[in-house]
């Protein structure tokens, strides 16, 4: 059982506990635990300790940290810079940011992500990087120089991902909060394969400045956690606007974390056709049915809405996707840092380029380059290019209509529940439609949480199985409100 | 085979203008652009978005936008109320991202209109002549390279290739124009006053030496045949102009060349014939870079690190109201007014701060009762001629060597009205210009320094009888040059000035002097 984030806050606080043997039990249990899972890629044993360490100073100077001692896993796309563990301390992590590619193995960021600053600044213990699908890139974690993450509920299940460490540590009781980011579901479809609460929120609410981008239009950062308030709890540590980050929204952020001690129930909460469909495993659709009967037990007018853009959408997202990604990551070329491929007599700078891109990016990686290249080249840019956007835009449309009809949107996190290692790496047109239900969000920009839900029986394995709420942009005290509302009356 | 009749030489023109902003086009890093910052050493104005290193994400300049607005409403541009910014992509050592941010479908400025004076034997304006009109298709924003160095510092051979990153990130203007000249001349001089424009406008430190501003003439000719057709030769881009004197020679060296090629290989105008050629500044030719077959395929598509950037009516008016009285304009009204040669004229566009340094001075002049004419003309003389002489000795700008332009104004007056000799004249303003007043009206300003000038001993002594008494003398102890000047060696007078000058202690206006002996003497001198 994952501990919660505000009780240990609290207790550091209070000073019960201290932050140096939070981190040292953590770090003892990634220890144990790490070998089997393979969550983590990389922790910070000392200098973590050393972090706690000034984080008990720090209170027993009496300063007030919402994130007092929590220790925080960050997903290795995600920038930690060498000397700014926690203010003036002149500590460095100094960790790698690899993005799981053999491409930035041995890459070190001299900077930190601002996210990652902000959790930080309010206190929390940066305990190690977890393992992901190489930049983000996949859905079940196990395209990563690493070898894959397992899932805690069955180790020989993925944990899904891309953010699949991240959700592992947490559903492991290994950290009680996490960083992920999301571009297609890469935080909410993880969340629902590991049973722990994701959070997706709206496009520009959380700065970028750091994360190592694969679709800068699509991704965000966002936090997993054992529960919805300490998701709520992140969420407030991590919103701000960041003059860093053109596309950061300069909206002031309620407090979401203390809003949530009696949640408002939504009135209205509408159900996509589509979540019905034939392709969905009985044991999330009977999990949605369940969550549905609970929002009607609370008082919720159940309504059907119709996103008839589903399947394109996910059309139009691994066009748009690819496009960004293979622009992206271009600069990844050898010359000024990452790996650079030993080059024979006489070989040219195209061939420094080919080598090293040859060498440093996995098969996935290598797709998502030449389907974006493509979909960008002369003569077929309007077909496939501005055609995404106008699908991009009438997604956009489809959820704003929606909305008119309820409060928030409720849908499966993923088709089924947790996949076995293996069972989809050699197939990818089936491991993309794991996003069905997720990479909407993402065109739309709205906020999403996933929330755990239910647990189904499959191949002998009690698998965890979350379903999906989603609000209108920068709704996300309506969309927090309705997720603790339904893990309250899961609970009951 | 037809042979060439005559030939028409067809120039557009793209120019590039480093902007001097204080911080890069879209990171926090300082700008080699910027006067502060032109001495830094090699990869020191960094950070991680020049770096393009993982994570890190671009913002906006909004200095930039402003001085590209302002530059686009000189040419009499629109600036679009929205405008975007795209994704150029390609590999290059130089470029860290692999892309470049620019503006592909939405530029910032869209349109304008430029009357190009014709130009002069000496290149500059004749504005008698007929103007060229040049349309200004459009003038976008993006960010510059680094520079990849495969020579060592200093010339000779080198292991591999170096790489300075100060210039990547950099504000890049990009102007381009219709193809509407028809001789590199014309090409010239649009050239040079867009660089005093941009200059005048304080958008870019304009060093040539530098690459702050840079010239890609696209170049082509229709050739008309002894059959009575007419064809056009492929376009040629050449890259990368530096100095106004490449720009001539490029045109003049494709000009020449393009009617020999077609003749070798017949080949013309259409899609995908363009070439892309260097210039080789030592062998005055222009060389291949690139055919037809190289061409990229930038893959441009929308930044989704940007968002779209409106620009409303209130950010446009506040950036026009910086625009004042175009230097073009004040060229033609210095020329026509007072009659400055143009060569003058085009000296006081150059320098923003000197130019309204000029015009200080000037209005001072009309202020004490000059006519407008005459105080242009005297005021250029000061400004162009004691000035700048003396802040040439100095490596400052005329308008900095001290002396404030209404006290200037002071002092040509009362050179003007004969009240001060030369001598008198060059001992004020040396002080003038070590001991500087306060700024002051020119009412004020020309009782201080006829003060001064009092206290001096300078101002010339109006003295008439004393005058006539000394002429008198002299004419009487001279009678061999008073023999010469009657004789027609009107240059001998000068003898007898000074001789009149020595009685008068220095005191007495020589001109006044040279009047009133060739008076006494009964010589009539054309005024």
């Amino acid at each position: 059982m994952t501990e919660s984030a505000r009780v240990i806050a609290a207790d550091v606080t209070a000073r019960r506990r201290s932050a140096v043997e939070i981190a040292r039990a953590t770090l003892a249990a990634i220890d144990t635990r790490n070998p089997t899972l393979n969550a983590f890629v990389e922790t910070f044993s000392e200098r973590t300790l050393a972090a706690a360490e000034i984080i008990d100073r720090r209170i027993a100077a009496g300063e007030s940290l919402p994130l007092a001692g929590v220790p925080v896993a960050l997903k290795d796309n995600l920038c930690l810079g060498p000397d700014l563990s926690t203010p003036g301390d002149g500590l460095g992590f100094g960790g790698r940011t690899t993005c799981a590619s053999r491409i930035l193995e041995h890459y070190r960021s001299p900077y930190t992500a601002t996210a990652v600053q902000r959790l930080i600044d309010a206190g929390a213990v940066i305990v190690g990087k977890t393992n992901l699908d190489e930049f983000g890139m996949g859905s079940s974690t196990e395209r990563s120089i690493f070898g894959p993450t397992r899932n805690p509920h069955d180790p020989t299940r993925v944990a899904g991902g891309s953010s699949g460490g991240s959700a592992a540590a947490v559903a492991a009781g290994l950290v009680p909060l996490a960083l992920g980011s999301d571009t297609g579901g890469s935080i909410r479809q993880p969340a629902s394969h590991c049973g722990v609460v994701g959070l997706k929120p709206t496009y520009g609410r959380v700065s970028r400045f750091g994360l190592v981008a694969y679709a800068s239009s699509l991704d965000q950062i966002g936090p997993l956690a054992a529960n919805v308030a300490d998701a709520a709890l992140a969420l407030d540590v991590l919103v701000a606007h960041d003059p860093l980050d053109a596309t950061s929204s300069t909206r002031v952020a309620p407090r979401w974390g203390t809003e949530l001690n009696s949640p408002a129930a939504p009135r209205r909460v509408g159900i996509p056709r589509q979540a019905r469909g034939p392709g969905v495993h009985p044991g999330v659709a009977a999990t949605l049915e369940r969550a549905l009967e609970r929002f009607r037990a609370v008082g919720a007018a159940i309504v059907e809405i119709d996103l008839p853009l589903t399947d394109h959408a996910i059309a139009a997202y691994y066009i748009i996707a690819t496009a960004e990604a293979s622009s992206n990551l271009a600069r990844f070329d050898g010359v000024r840092y990452g790996r650079r491929a030993a080059l024979a007599e006489g070989e040219s700078l195209l061939d420094l380029y080919c080598r090293s891109r040859g060498e440093g990016f996995g098969d996935e990686v290598k797709r998502r380059i030449l389907l974006g290249t493509h979909v960008l080249s002369a003569g077929y840019y309007d077909a496939y290019y501005a055609t995404a956007q106008k699908v991009r835009r009438r997604v956009h449309d489809d959820y704003a209509r929606a909305f008119m009809d309820c409060g928030v949107i409720l849908s499966p996190a993923a088709p089924a529940p947790a996949f076995r290692l293996g069972e989809k790496t050699a197939d990818p047109l089936a491991m993309y439609l794991e996003d069905v239900f997720t990479v909407g969000v993402n065109l739309a920009g709205l906020p999403a949480a996933v929330v755990p839900a239910g647990v189904v029986q499959a191949g002998g394995a009690s698998l965890p199985v979350g379903v999906q709420l989603i609000a209108p942009a920068f709704e996300e005290t309506r969309l927090l409100a309705a997720a603790a509302t339904l893990e309250q009356a899961l609970a009951a | 085979m037809p042979t060439v009749v005559s030939s028409t030489t067809i120039i557009g023109l793209e120019v590039h203008v480093e902007l001097a902003t204080r911080r890069k086009m879209f990171s926090a890093a300082p700008s080699p652009a910027h006067r502060e910052f032109a001495e830094a050493p090699p990869n020191t104005l960094l950070d991680p978005v020049v770096l393009g290193l993982p994570g890190a994400l671009p913002v906006m300049n909004r200095a930039a936008v402003e001085m590209a607005m302002l530059v686009g409403l000189a040419l009499g541009g629109k600036v679009a109320p929205v405008t975007r910014w795209d994704r150029k992509n390609y590999f290059y050592p130089d470029m860290p991202k692999a892309y470049q941010i620019s503006q592909y479908d939405q530029p910032l400025c869209v349109g304008g209109l430029v009357e190009v004076p014709a130009a002069d034997a000496k290149g500059f304006p004749d504005l008698d002549a007929p103007a060229t009109r040049v349309r200004i298709v459009r003038a976008h924003l993006e960010e510059d390279a680094g520079k990849l160095l495969h020579e060592a510092p200093g010339g000779g051979v080198m292991e591999g290739s170096i790489l300075d990153l100060n210039r990547a990130g950099a504000a890049l203007l990009e102007i381009v124009t219709e193809p509407d000249f028809r001789s590199a001349e014309q090409v010239v001089l649009f050239a040079k006053l867009l660089r005093a424009t941009c200059r005048f406008l304080g958008v870019t430190e304009g060093v040539m030496q530098q690459g702050h501003v840079r010239f890609e003439p696209n170049i082509n000719c229709e050739l008309t045949l002894d059959d009575g057709r007419t064809v056009r030769t492929p376009i040629v881009e050449v890259k990368n102009l530096n100095s106004f004197k490449a720009v001539r020679g490029a045109i003049e060296h494709e000009a020449r060349e393009q009617p020999r090629r077609w003749m070798d290989d017949g080949r013309v105008m259409g899609p995908g014939t363009k070439t892309t050629r260097g210039w080789d500044d030592a062998r005055a030719v222009t060389f291949i870079q690139r055919g037809k077959e190289d061409a990229h395929d930038y893959r441009y598509f929308p930044d989704p690190d940007l968002p779209p950037l409106t620009i409303d009516d209130a950010w446009r008016e506040k950036v026009a109201a910086r625009l004042g009285e175009l230097p073009l304009d004040r060229l033609r009204r210095y020329v026509t007014r007072s009659g400055l040669p143009t060569k003058e004229a085009f000296a006081l566009i150059e320098e923003r701060d000197t130019c309204l340094f000029y015009e200080a001075v000037a209005a001072g002049l009309i202020a004490l009762g000059m006519e407008e004419g005459r105080a242009g003309k005297v005021a250029a003389n000061w400004v162009l001629g004691a000035c700048a002489a003396r802040a040439n000795e100095r490596g400052a700008q005329p308008h900095e060597v001290g002396i404030k332009p209404t006290t200037l104004a002071a002092l040509g007056k009362l050179r003007e009205d004969g009240r001060l000799n030369n001598q008198g004249t060059e001992t004020l303003f040396a002080r003038l210009c070590d001991a500087p007043t306060q700024a002051a009206p020119a009412t004020d300003a020309l009782a201080a320094v006829e003060h001064l000038a009092g206290e001096l001993g300078v101002l010339v002594v109006r003295d008439d009888a004393a005058m006539a008494a000394w002429v008198r003398e002299v004419l009487d102890a001279n009678p061999k040059v008073v023999e010469d000047v009657r004789g027609g060696k009107a240059a001998a007078v000068g003898r007898l000035v000074g001789e009149v000058m020595k009685r008068a202690g220095g005191k007495a206006d020589a001109k006044a002097v040279r009047e009133a002996l060739l008076a006494a003497i009964g010589i009539r001198e054309p005024s």
